[in-house]
């Protein structure tokens, strides 16, 4: 995946990490898989860039965490959407309708 | 994000680390075994998943470096960790850092301790309500060159009824009172007010409460006043003497006679409510024109200028000139705001040459540390570049020497604080400097903000030049040549500067010490036209009865009587203002008889006198004669005919109204004004004396003799021996003529003269520590430089010495570049001091400010600092071994 700036793809990412959630909690690498799955491949987030997006998250309060088993009988983490994680996620999916509807305009006509 | 939720993932990161980081520590690995899971069930072998997924993975430590960076409290815990380095650099050099927070101590101290003096004296605004309404009016005759007389009583009425432009006008009059009955008889300064003084004034009594308008009483000393009799205290006085009594409302006090009810103490407010006790007066019918002795405030109407004010009493001015053409004939008023009450310009100016001295003194230590921490910076070439190679970047390395800095500026801060305290409150005692509020001074929060500020602006400046010359080296070359002390000539070249700007401070520093030492000295060696060995000064405070029927004039003439019978007494005499200390100086016009009237006659003191005055107090006789027992007061006593009027005048005096003729004989009218004076004849001729205090010129005194109503405080007795031993047979022949007399201020005059001079001591003292020590500093940065720079040309010195440079060739090479940097600063300093020192001139006494012999001997000074400090590396580099030299190359 080429690299965006670091704000664009800190914005994408979370959208995205929430979006990913919004159904079940999930662990680490489960969302990672998610996202490719969802983006059809478009986004592959590596470790380097989920872990430190999962904690800040978790420290601002819209995801939090507990230790479970994974569906191989693994101890993980599984994160989960809080109820404003659930507000974070609606308003910038709003938001990015917005931007995409927009840019599509702009960039749609010569 | 809400605010909790941030306060309780910073307190779990900072207090529940261990477990964060276990935490995150399970997770990575539980995100790799997940990893190999999946790609074992993708067909491939343990082997290979292992090591795809720790490719995947991509370092666990840079993960978790990852994680920490965003976390809350990363940037404090960084903060931490960087301030942990900074002290253990700090400690690897215990010596260096000893040095540098003991001379920060010293400079941020002392710097503290003067801006609290400044700021207690000069800063603060005065004590009053509303004290930028308050203004201080005088009376003028700018014809006859008097351009601020105190107001006569007759005038302030008037103003007081007539004015536009005052909410209110108040009068005060300087007195003095006996207090009796309760302990031993004492003298108290007391002074006479109108009712609305203090409301005018902005100051409400802490106990009781204000005199009233319907109180009338008159000054203790006139006879005849029957009123009931009311009195304020002073706020010292009602602590010291009353240990500040809560109940002292209601009790009596005997003040010269009369009895007095306390109704009121004042709130502090030295030095300009001083008086220890205020008593009221008010109108009387036909008050007095003519004598000038009331000092007057007022309090500007809301909205009203200065300017405003100064019309309307120029209006009343031309009515009064009108009204009253024989005492207030050219009469003018003006009006001067109260700030000038907050010091004389040579106080202003004595204590910013002060403040501006120790600022110097700062600066000073600031670049002696910062040449010291330039030194160290280069002794760690190799930690800086294995730092660098470890990943710190320019901006981390920076913060870390700029943390060093800061902790050493805060250290000497902490030191610094104390000190300035324990000066602080030595010095608060001193009140013979005269310098006003200095009682007042403290460590207050303006004072803490200054020593903070001074401690940002020390640390920043400090360790820019080391900050700044990291890392200068390429990587590869401070590894390889490690911590010999190379550098570069970049790095030598900027000590030199910092050198050089030191030794030009130092100059100027110097040369202030120097002018006010010379100044002082020249003080002391004045011609001041006094005896003052074994001399002993006293006041004694003749209450009103004195002055009436000659009671006085008696007891003044049994009191020499008994003097005369004591073999300790070689000469006794009395004046009516105390020379040199004397706060009340009286003055007049003076000229010859046949002068013409519209010219403006001299300006002259004018003193009582007993006969043996002169005598006592050693000024010689010129011509004609001294007073003797048949010389009468030029004042015309009750049912006594017009007296003979006799007059001595002081040598100056006397040429300067009879230039070309022999005085003795002539005659002078004494307090000529317009309307002519009184005629008394000069009898003779006393040598000038400095009596306004030393540094004033050589006065011009009329001198006229003591009678009934012209009665003198002042004594002076010259002893056999020690005056002081003289003191308790004093008071006991005192004591048995008249019980109820206070004595004061016993003194011997050498201690008076050397009161008098406190101030300057001071100041000179105070220059002279500072640029001693900044000598010393500069001393040891010379050192410091020649010392670095010789160790970096040792192979070079190797060379030259292999060629055949002789050992006195090295040596003058060494003194060279050592001397360099001194020399310019020199110079520098030199153009620096000329531009600043006029800013002295107010303190200077026989010295100017370009005094070339000061200048030079400074110069001189530092040369020879300069080459003593250059003198161990100098015989360092004379005594290298030319082949150890090459080989450690």
């Amino acid at each position: 995946m080429p690299e965006p700036s670091a704000a664009l793809l800190q914005g994408t990412l979370d959208v995205l990490i929430l979006k990913a959630l919004a159904l079940e909690p999930m662990h680490g690498l489960g969302i990672s898989r998610r996202i490719a799955q969802v983006t059809n491949g478009t986004f592959q987030v590596k470790p380097g860039s989920l872990f430190p997006a999962l904690h800040r998250m978790e420290e601002a309060g819209w995801l939090s965490a507990v230790w479970g088993e994974s569906e191989n009988r693994r101890r993980a983490k599984f994160y989960r959407l809080t109820s404003a994680g659930r507000r974070q996620l609606k308003e910038q999916t709003e938001q990015w309708v917005r931007i995409s509807s927009a840019m599509a305009i702009a960039l749609g006509t010569p | 994000m809400p605010f909790s939720q941030r306060l309780k993932s910073l307190w779990r990161n900072l207090a529940r680390k261990q477990r964060v980081e276990a935490d995150l520590d399970a997770e990575i690995r539980s995100y790799r075994e997940m990893l190999e899971d999946e790609k074992i069930r993708a067909g491939a072998s343990p082997a290979v998943a292992r090591r795809e997924a720790l490719l995947e993975l991509g370092g666990a430590e840079q993960l978790k470096e990852g994680v920490r960076d965003i976390r809350m409290g990363a940037g404090l815990e960084a903060f931490g960790t960087e301030l942990r380095q900074s002290l253990r650099g700090l400690r690897r050099n215990p010596g260096l850092s000893l040095v540098v927070v003991g001379i920060l101590a010293l400079a941020m101290g002392a710097s503290t301790a003067v801006f609290s003096i400044f700021q207690s004296a000069l800063l603060k605004p005065l004590p009053f309500r509303d004290s930028d309404r308050v203004v201080e009016l005088a009376e003028t005759r700018l014809a006859r060159g008097m351009d601020q007389v105190a107001f006569s009583q007759a005038n302030f009425w008037d103003v007081r009824a007539q004015n536009r432009s005052f909410e209110e006008v108040a009068a005060f009059h300087y007195d003095e009172a006996n207090l009796t009955g309760d302990g031993p008889a004492e003298r108290v300064t007391a002074a006479g007010v109108t009712a609305g003084f203090f409301r005018t004034l902005g100051v409400s009594p802490v106990l009781g409460r204000d005199f009233s308008y319907d109180e009338e009483h008159g000054p203790p000393n006139l006879p005849g006043w029957n009123g009931a009799s009311v009195v304020i205290l002073g706020n010292k006085f009602w602590k010291t003497r009353y240990a500040a009594d809560p109940n002292i409302l209601g009790k009596t006090l005997r003040l010269s006679d009369r009895n007095y009810t306390v109704v009121g103490v004042l709130p502090p407010g030295e030095p300009w409510i001083d008086r220890q006790v205020y008593l009221p007066f008010g109108y009387r019918p036909n008050p007095d024109r003519s004598s000038w002795e009331y000092f007057v405030i007022g309090r500007l109407k809301r909205g009203t200028t200065l300017e405003a004010a100064r019309a309307d009493l120029q209006q009343i001015a031309r009515v009064l000139a009108r009204d009253y053409p024989k005492d207030d004939t050219g009469i003018g008023f003006r009006v001067d705001p109260s700030s000038a009450w907050i010091a004389g310009n040579t106080t202003r100016r004595a204590l910013c040459v002060l403040l501006g001295a120790v600022v110097f003194f700062l600066l000073i230590a600031c670049l002696n540390i910062a040449n010291l921490l330039l030194s160290r910076g280069m002794a760690r070439q190799r930690e800086i570049a294995v730092r660098t190679a470890l990943g710190a970047g320019r901006a981390q390395l920076v913060r870390l020497v700029m943390m060093e800095s800061f902790l050493l500026s805060g250290c000497g801060a902490v030191l610094g604080i104390l000190l300035a305290y324990a000066v602080v409150h030595t010095v608060r005692t001193l009140e013979v400097l005269h310098i006003p509020r200095l009682a007042d001074a403290s460590l207050n929060p303006w004072v803490l903000s200054f020593a903070a500020l001074v401690a940002v602006l020390t640390g920043l400046l400090s360790g820019l030049a080391p900050a700044l010359q990291t890392p200068s080296t390429s990587l590869a070359t401070a590894l390889r040549e490690g911590d010999r002390q190379t550098g570069t000539r970049r790095h030598g070249r900027l000590r030199a500067v910092l050198v050089t700007l030191e030794v030009a401070l130092s100059f100027l520093l110097l040369v202030g010490a120097g002018l006010l030492m010379r100044s002082f000295s020249q003080l002391m060696t004045v011609n001041h036209g006094f005896q003052t060995e074994n001399r002993l000064l006293f006041s004694l405070s003749m209450p009103g009865p004195y002055w009436q029927k000659g009671v006085g004039k008696r007891f003044l003439d049994r009191f020499f009587e008994r003097l005369k019978a004591e073999p300790d007494v070689i000469a006794a005499g009395a004046v009516s203002t105390r020379p040199v200390e004397g706060d009340a100086d009286t003055g007049m016009g003076i000229d010859s008889v046949a002068q013409r009237a519209d010219q403006r006659p001299p300006w002259a003191g004018w003193r009582i006198v007993t006969p043996g005055y002169f005598r006592a107090v050693g000024l010689p006789l010129v011509r004609g004669r001294l007073f003797d027992e048949a010389d009468q007061a030029v004042w015309q006593v009750k049912g006594q005919p017009v007296p003979q009027r006799h007059v001595i005048l002081s040598d100056r005096l006397a040429k300067r109204i009879f230039p070309n003729a022999d005085p003795i004989g002539q005659h002078v009218l004494l307090w000529k004004g317009p309307q002519g004076g009184m005629e008394a004849e000069v009898v003779g001729v006393v040598g000038d004396c400095r009596e306004r205090g030393l540094a004033s010129g050589p006065s011009a005194t009329a001198y006229i003799p003591y009678g009934p109503v012209a009665l003198t405080g002042e004594f002076v007795i010259h002893t056999r021996d020690h005056p002081l031993a003289f003191a308790p047979v004093l008071r006991s022949i005192i004591a048995g003529l008249d019980s109820n007399l206070p004595i004061s201020d016993v003194r011997s005059f050498e201690e008076v003269m050397e009161r008098s001079v406190a101030p300057q001591r001071f100041n000179a003292t105070l220059l002279a520590v500072f640029s001693g020590l900044a000598l010393l500093l500069a001393t040891v940065g010379i050192y410091g430089v020649l010392s670095y720079a010789m160790t970096r040309r040792t192979p070079e010195i190797g060379l030259r010495m292999a060629l055949g440079a002789s050992r006195g060739n090295i040596l003058r090479m060494t003194l060279g570049q050592g001397l360099r940097p001194a020399l310019v600063g020199i110079v520098l300093g030199a153009f620096g001091a000329g531009w600043l020192s006029r800013y002295m001139t107010a303190l200077l006494f026989g010295v100017k400010p370009f005094d070339l012999q000061t200048y030079a001997a400074v110069a001189a000074l530092l040369i020879i600092t300069a080459a003593v400090a250059c003198y161990l590396p100098g015989r360092r580099a004379m005594g290298t071994d030319p082949a150890l030299a090459l080989r450690a190359e």
